[in-house]
């Protein structure tokens, strides 16, 4: 095994590990923090695409702001003791069958496809780099580009309208 | 002339030379994590003395003087005196989250190293985003301070550390146009790439009016996301006691008080490199004596100058401006940095389209 | 592309008038004059004046299906801004950014109307939700319409949550956001593909509040201000059938005969749900929303049909609906009492307003001579010319039948019930004469459905 392929691994293990200790943990501070590492991770694999822009980006926009803004309310919020209600037996019965149908039909497509040979593309390839993805976002995609400022533009003033005091 | 690019070639060679190159590799990290965390106990000594004695200077006092000549050795006490003090873990806190904060805060410090570049072809990683790591690294210190703010279980930590989260929040906005403006410039977020543009004078010098204004913000929004006076609202004393590390002691408050003082250092040297021409030496014209004069300086030296000089600056806003209140702090970004930056990016835009810079 | 560009400049002009313009009525006015003249450029779009040539690279496809939906969303609008603009000043300070969000979300309904690529049906389904997750909020003192707001923003990220990840496996499949080429005519698609289309298929399901993914519906449409229920649940709940449609019926039509059966159970789920749920309602705002639910499940016959009478069927029914609806709810703001004992008496203080509310209840209904019949008789004809599933025919006109029951107490209240029918707020002489309008389009659409259909193919 190559190093990058070890650090492959070892990112694919971090990501999906933390984001298991992300859904059990009771106190949401922590599911927070533990998501924070799941980004992290994830990330590590934007780099090991050779994708740095997308992994700093990952980084500066869930981790940076998304998160931080979310730590932000959850702290300010005391959530400290067990205040979370409890969920009905056969409600949580339900779930368990909906998300593992869910799962199964994921892992049975993912099994199927064609992509099976070259599970990723390490190290090479510049898709991801800024030069390349500045020319297809304004050339290629510059009309979706463009158009995701109405919706930036519409949430905020979604914002103001929430935030203003009558 | 033995400059920092020589001797790193040196090693490299000799590394190579010795071991295959995977192992030479592992060595060159153990050398450069090890000159790293040589680089912040020495930045720790020297800001933190060069801070008093200027505090001193500009309130007309001695300032320490008692511990080695001239009071140059005070700092090697405090920190033998923080090192010796006992760790305390106060009673209900969270302990995991506390012990960790400051390690956090720390390690965010020393990662945006990589990509500063602190003489000629001296630099960690020449990564082709330079400029976009550091701001986005650097954003995540907010992280291990709002850790320390709300495991602290104190309502002081929690301000501070709510107040600190806003506000590095907000101002990162600033910093970043302000960067922007010299990368639209440049053309290239790469750190060497910038560098190597202002060959021929200085972005200061070369871009006018936009980079003066993008000056500016910058420096008065990383005086703002470092948390120092006159935006030291994550811990007023007066109001906060210590703010997000009231409750820490001992060595793990020295972590945070020394990456106060590394993030000062970075965000210096950042300004110092995209607006003072990083190790640029200062050249009037070309081909006179007084630019030959410049280039038999080494680069490593321009550098820190550059770098000193914008933390001396950072410095006297402290011991010059009464402190803001949070709404003020919050006012003068979002109502009047953020839309001054933004036409200032239109400027520096339609200035670099039409040519109009030197 | 003329009414896109032009509903989102006119967005930004209403965020600035409201501190431009002083007055609530400028605000009102300048909102119709620029609704009109989206409508204007949207119709001189359709026939070859195109005031901008923008080049979209295949990801948007501005066809005759896709601009005639658009005129008949904005004038709908238009009306709906006739009927109701006045009464949106009730609802919060914030009145010409109300306007404002209404402009963001015509722009994401001509998104959803004429995409090519899934990434422009995200885009657009996306600028349609956020505002309405804001709308719905907006009236700040309301414990109700917060609750429904949130409830909607949590459960409509969930549904788009799905739908980004289907998007994602139709791309591992195809490795192109191009609906023309997502799936190829004859080959057997990967179950990667397969996945994508059932999670393409329930989020929009969630998006049209098809059972069951309607839960949310009679919630946020109970909860939300009433003007803008109004809106939410006739333009953009118009605008999300016409995105579902656009899409099954290009990306996967080769795949018909695979999820025909599905969307077979969920239309007869929702037609179920909405209409004996319906019954037991209280209050009419509420009784509203399930029927909503209910001519869910009738414009999903189209979907499930997806042939030449159901396309021409679902322009009809949208019009039939969204008029129909916009004139119930235009008459249900201005009452006091919301319950179907608030409309005790109320055809002997106010006759005009009675026979154009039963009108539009007959309508709805499907009785013959109103343009709900039409609708509903178009969408079942093509269901039967589909072929194969006649239980669904026979279960859609019982059901039909059982949705007589409440609107017909809505009239019998009005009609034969003793009562003072408290009105809260002034009835205008112009509110009743758009109404009366309102009422006599229905009725023409009614007997000539041609007056509306010809356009779409001259």
């Amino acid at each position: 095994m190559s190093i990058t392929q070890i650090l492959f691994w070892v990112l694919t293990a971090m990501a999906i590990g933390s984001s298991l200790m992300m859904i059990t943990r009771k106190n949401p501070v922590y599911s927070v923090l533990w998501l924070i590492m799941t980004f992290f991770a994830i990330s590590g694999h934007y780099l090991l695409m050779n994708a740095q822009f997308l992994f700093i980006v990952n980084l500066i926009v869930y981790t940076g702001a998304i998160m931080v803004l979310f730590l932000y309310v959850l702290m300010l919020i005391d959530l400290r003791h067990d205040t979370e209600p409890r969920k009905n037996k056969w409600l949580k019965f339900a779930g368990a069958v909906a998300g593992g149908c869910l799962l199964l039909v994921i892992v049975a497509a993912l099994k199927d496809s064609d992509i099976k040979s070259n599970v990723v593309q390490t190290g090479e390839g510049d898709i991801g780099l800024i030069a390349n993805l500045g020319k297809a976002l304004f050339n290629e995609y510059v009309v979706p580009f463009e158009i995701s400022s109405i919706l930036f533009l519409s949430a905020m003033v979604g914002a103001v309208v929430i935030g203003k005091k009558e | 002339m033995p400059s920092l690019e020589h001797i790193a070639n040196l090693v490299h060679d000799w590394l190579n030379a010795q071991f295959s190159p995977g192992l030479a590799l592992f060595f060159e990290f153990f050398i450069i994590g090890v000159l790293i965390i040589g680089l912040f106990s020495i930045l720790g000594l020297v800001l933190i003395m060069m801070e008093r004695k200027v505090s001193a200077w500009m309130q007309l006092r001695l300032g320490p003087n008692r511990v080695g000549p001239k009071g140059m050795f005070q700092t090697v006490a405090d920190t033998v005196k923080l090192i010796v003090k006992e760790g305390m873990t106060p009673d209900g806190v969270d302990k995991l989250l506390f012990n960790l904060a400051p390690f956090i805060v720390m390690i965010v410090a020393m990662v945006i190293m990589a990509p500063l570049m602190f003489a000629k072809n001296f630099q960690i990683w020449d990564i082709n985003i330079g400029v976009f790591f550091i701001t986005a690294i650097s954003s995540l210190s907010v992280i291990g301070i709002l850790m320390a703010g709300w495991a602290s279980n104190n309502k002081y930590s929690l301000l501070g550390a709510m107040r600190s989260g806003a506000q590095i929040v907000s101002y990162e906005l600033s910093a970043g146009f302000a960067l922007l403006t010299i990368v639209i410039l440049t053309g290239d977020l790469k750190i060497s790439a910038i560098v190597n543009a202002q060959s021929d004078g200085w972005w200061i010098f070369k871009g006018h009016l936009p980079v003066w204004i993008a000056f500016v913000i910058f420096m008065i929004a990383v005086t703002a996301e470092t948390n120092r006076a006159p935006f030291d609202m994550a811990e007023a004393e007066s109001e906060l006691t210590a703010g997000f590390h009231t409750e820490y002691s001992g060595m793990k408050f020295a972590l945070f008080f020394l990456a106060e003082y590394v993030n000062i250092f970075v965000v210096c040297a950042l300004g110092a490199t995209l607006f003072l021409g990083g190790w640029q030496p200062l050249h009037f014209g070309t081909g006179t004596g007084f630019n030959r004069v410049m280039d038999y300086i080494p680069s490593s030296i321009w550098f820190a100058g550059k770098t000193f000089f914008l933390i001396f600056v950072i410095m006297w806003f402290r011991w010059t401006f009464p402190r803001l209140r949070i709404d003020q702090l919050l006012n003068l970004e979002w109502k009047y940095l953020l839309p001054i930056s933004m036409f200032n990016l239109l400027l520096a835009t339609l200035i670099t389209i039409m040519g109009w810079h030197f | 592309m003329n009414a896109l560009l032009i509903s989102a400049v006119m967005g930004v002009l209403m965020m600035f008038s409201s501190f431009m313009l002083k007055s609530k009525s400028a605000v009102r006015n300048v909102a119709l004059a620029g609704m009109f003249l989206i409508l204007v450029a949207n119709i001189l779009d359709t026939y070859g004046w195109h005031l901008f040539n923008i080049p979209t690279e295949g990801m948007m496809h501005f066809d005759r299906f896709s601009l005639f939906f658009n005129s008949i969303a904005f004038a709908c609008t238009f009306i709906f801004f006739l009927l109701s603009a006045r009464d949106m000043e009730k609802v919060g300070i914030n009145y010409a950014e109300y306007f404002s969000l209404i402009f963001f979300i015509l722009c994401g309904i001509v998104l959803v109307a004429s995409f090519q690529s899934l990434l422009i049906l995200f885009l657009g389904i996306e600028i349609i939700s956020i505002p309405l997750y804001i709308l719905t909020g907006s009236d700040k003192r309301n414990l109700k319409s917060n609750e429904a707001s949130l409830k909607y923003f949590l459960l409509g990220s969930f549904s788009t949550g799905i739908m980004l990840m289907g998007i994602t496996l139709l791309y591992g499949h195809a490795g192109s956001f191009d609906i023309t080429v997502l799936i190829k005519a004859g080959e057997k698609p990967s179950s990667l593909a397969i996945a994508g289309l059932l999670m393409l298929l329930f989020a929009m399901a969630f998006k049209v509040s098809a059972a069951p993914f309607h839960f949310w519906t009679p919630d946020v449409y109970d909860g939300a201000p009433t003007v803008f229920t109004s809106f939410m649940a006739t333009i953009v709940k118009a605008a999300a059938f016409i995105g579902f449609m656009r899409l099954f019926s290009t990306a996967f039509y080769s795949l018909h005969d695979q999820w025909q059966m599905v969307i077979a159970i969920i239309t007869a789920l929702t037609l179920l749900i909405g209409n004996i749920t319906a019954v037991f309602q209280q209050s009419i705002k509420r009784m509203l929303a399930y029927s909503s639910i209910s001519q869910a499940g009738f414009m999903m016959l189209a979907l499930f049909a997806l042939n030449g009478t159901a396309t021409e069927g679902l322009f009809l029914y949208v019009a039939a609906y969204s008029l129909a609806t916009i004139g119930v709810f235009a008459v249900l703001i201005k009452m006091k009492d919301y319950t179907f004992e608030g409309f005790n008496g109320f055809a002997r203080h106010h006759p005009f307003l009675a026979a154009v509310n039963t009108v539009f209840l007959l309508s709805l209904a499907g009785i013959p001579l109103t343009a709900g019949f039409l609708a509903k008789f178009y969408m079942l004809k093509a269901a039967v010319e589909a072929g194969g599933f006649l239980w669904l025919v026979i279960f859609a006109v019982l059901m039909a039948a059982v949705s007589v029951y409440y609107y017909f107490r809505v009239i019998q209240a009005m009609y034969f019930k003793e009562g003072d029918a408290p009105v809260s707020m002034e009835v205008s002489r112009p509110f009743q004469w758009v109404l009366g309008v309102l009422a006599f389009l229905i009725i023409l659409l009614g007997v000539f459905p041609n007056a509306l259909l010809y356009w779409f193919y001259f």
